[in-house]
């Protein structure tokens, strides 16, 4: 296989969504277009189609770290939810040589009503964990959340910071082949920030290849390999981060294109060489 | 066989996710009750007692030749699994979608969890049902029920009844995200059903035409061999043992068929 090497790959991805299923079926609706056919061919669903990513492709190393960079909106989320599986991708296809744990929005599989004990087996169990490991991360997890007089509390009484940490702590006590994370470092206070990036830049050293998303220019730099630009779903460019995050930096502060932007800054770059 | 070998394999994954949601749904049920899963077995205690007062007494409903109290119970506790199993089951797709929207897990694990879950609430109104049945034994009721050697059965007609329930619970879980208003309309179907199902009265009172089409009701295939070996003890035919065992896996076959179908597109329907 020359593809042993890939742990993601993401082959000519298209991702559509139709607008017109968020607009509900009613028999209202369907009432007027039965008797307009204006309205019917307005409604149609072609033009309600949204393509969230454009045949976007790119490969991600064993013990990569890719960060993904973009605007609100480019399609960033939704890449991680392909890759992840959650979503099947409209057209293209994505391979994954390895065990997932996602880290979108933590703490998705909280029960409030459940303790935090109960719940780290609930949510351990969602990510996929066997019984036996959780029991035997336990007190790791415990420890690391620094929630041990509070196991006996129902979730609904914490406070969202302490729900996150505890959410952290779970999904980072297992080594992960590819570790999706989405906007997590900043969670908690001061210190457990610290704690949680300790535990990033641990597991990466580890060997775990990781997507990150952030709109933290300075987190990205410090901790990806490599930086894929995304805008309007598709590919703007891919590569060394100080390139691309300062084209982007430039871009989002409303100076340039990002095509202009790249070639800025590329050309930026190479004077030093030059000189 | 390489999907079938898929299938069993992710089962065998999400077997302690299963697990957790089936425990979830435990500890939420008996929540700050201070009797706790004692509820399991006394609510249907004290179900069958206000049924009973209600039919036998207030009433006066009869089917010949059984044990009234019996044949009510029997027909309450099948229906009442159905109901509550089908009906929760319908809702746990919609439930869970913060879950399935940020985590991948195999959908089909939350109807199936809620079935199961009412399943063991099932297993547990057993003990009582039982109960019921020891006491006919010292002269309860008009006739007494019978032991015999066809219970060993009744666990093949309650797989069955799971399997129809399953694929049942599928199909609606399915269709309820994409059409909220099944939710509403399953509500009234059940009313409708409950009644055509010969829970507190018998068959025998209906004229000939109508008890054919009664007979189609996979619900009376289901609770009719459990009266016959309970209240008449006679082992149930071999064609309705058949029948019950085909309608389980077809339904079945059904409902996940349109499960599998459609799971894919369950995202885009938040």
């Amino acid at each position: 296989m020359i593809n042993e090497d890939y742990m993601i790959i993401v082959d000519n991805v298209s991702m559509k969504f139709n607008l017109q299923i968020e607009k509900d079926f009613s028999i209202k609706q369907a009432f007027v277009n039965l008797f307009d056919p204006k309205i019917r061919k307005k409604n149609s669903k072609k033009e309600k189609d949204f393509w969230a990513l454009k045949k976007l492709s790119f490969k991600v190393k064993r013990g990569q770290v890719v960060g993904l960079i973009g605007s609100n909106g480019a399609g960033k989320s939704t890449i991680l939810k392909v890759v992840s599986g959650v979503m099947k991708p409209t057209k293209g296809q994505v391979i994954v040589n390895g065990v997932i744990s996602p880290m979108i929005e933590l703490g998705a599989g909280f029960d409030s009503e459940l303790t935090a004990r109960e719940n780290i087996f609930l949510n351990g169990a969602i990510l996929g964990y066997s019984r036996q490991f959780i029991e035997e991360k336990f007190d790791e997890i415990v420890e690391f959340s620094e929630l041990k007089d509070f196991l006996e509390v129902p979730i609904k009484n914490f406070s969202s910071g302490m729900v996150a940490k505890l959410a952290f702590s779970i999904a980072t006590v297992v080594n992960p082949e590819i570790l999706i994370v989405d906007e997590i470092l900043s969670v908690g206070d001061i210190k457990f920030q610290q704690k949680s990036k300790k535990k990033m830049l641990e597991l990466i050293g580890g060997g775990t290849t990781v997507l990150y998303v952030s709109h933290s220019i300075e987190s990205i730099r410090e901790l990806c390999d490599e930086v894929i630009w995304i805008e309007h779903g598709e590919l703007v460019e891919a590569g060394d981060p100080s390139i691309i995050c300062e084209s982007y930096f430039a871009a989002q502060t409303g100076l340039h294109t990002p095509e202009e932007a790249l070639k800025i800054i590329k050309e930026r770059k190479k004077e030093p060489e030059r000189n | 066989m390489t999907s079938l070998k898929n299938i069993w394999f992710n089962f065998k994954r999400y077997q302690f996710l299963m697990f957790q949601l089936i425990s979830r749904d435990f500890k939420r049920k008996y929540k700050r009750s201070v009797l706790g899963v004692v509820w399991s077995l006394l609510y249907p205690i004290l179900m069958m007692t206000v049924m009973a007062i209600v039919f036998s007494h207030m009433f006066k409903f009869k089917v010949d030749g059984t044990n009234y109290l019996v044949y009510l119970m029997t027909g309450i506790i099948m229906w009442s699994y159905f109901s509550e199993a089908s009906n929760s089951a319908m809702a746990s797709i919609v439930e869970n979608f913060a879950l399935i929207t940020k985590v991948y897990i195999p959908k089909y694990i939350f109807p199936l969890a809620k079935c199961l879950f009412v399943g063991i609430n099932f297993v547990l109104t057993l003990i009582p049902w039982f109960g019921l049945i020891l006491l006919t034994q010292f002269g309860l009721g008009e006739f007494p029920a019978s032991i015999n050697i066809y219970y060993l059965l009744l666990p093949y007609i309650f797989i069955c009844f799971l399997l129809f329930t399953i694929g049942v619970s599928l199909f609606l879980s399915c269709v309820s995200v994409f059409l909220r208003d099944v939710f509403y309309i399953y509500g009234i179907v059940l009313t409708i059903w409950n009644y055509f199902t010969p829970v507190f009265y018998s068959l025998d009172i209906l004229p000939e035409g109508l008890k054919t089409i009664f007979k189609l009701n996979p619900l009376y295939q289901m609770i009719n061999p459990v009266r016959s070996i309970v209240l008449y003890g006679q082992a149930p035919s071999v064609i309705n043992l058949i029948v019950i065992g085909l309608i389980g896996v077809i339904t079945l076959l059904i409902g996940s068929t349109i499960f599998k179908k459609n799971q894919d597109k369950f995202i885009y329907y938040i």
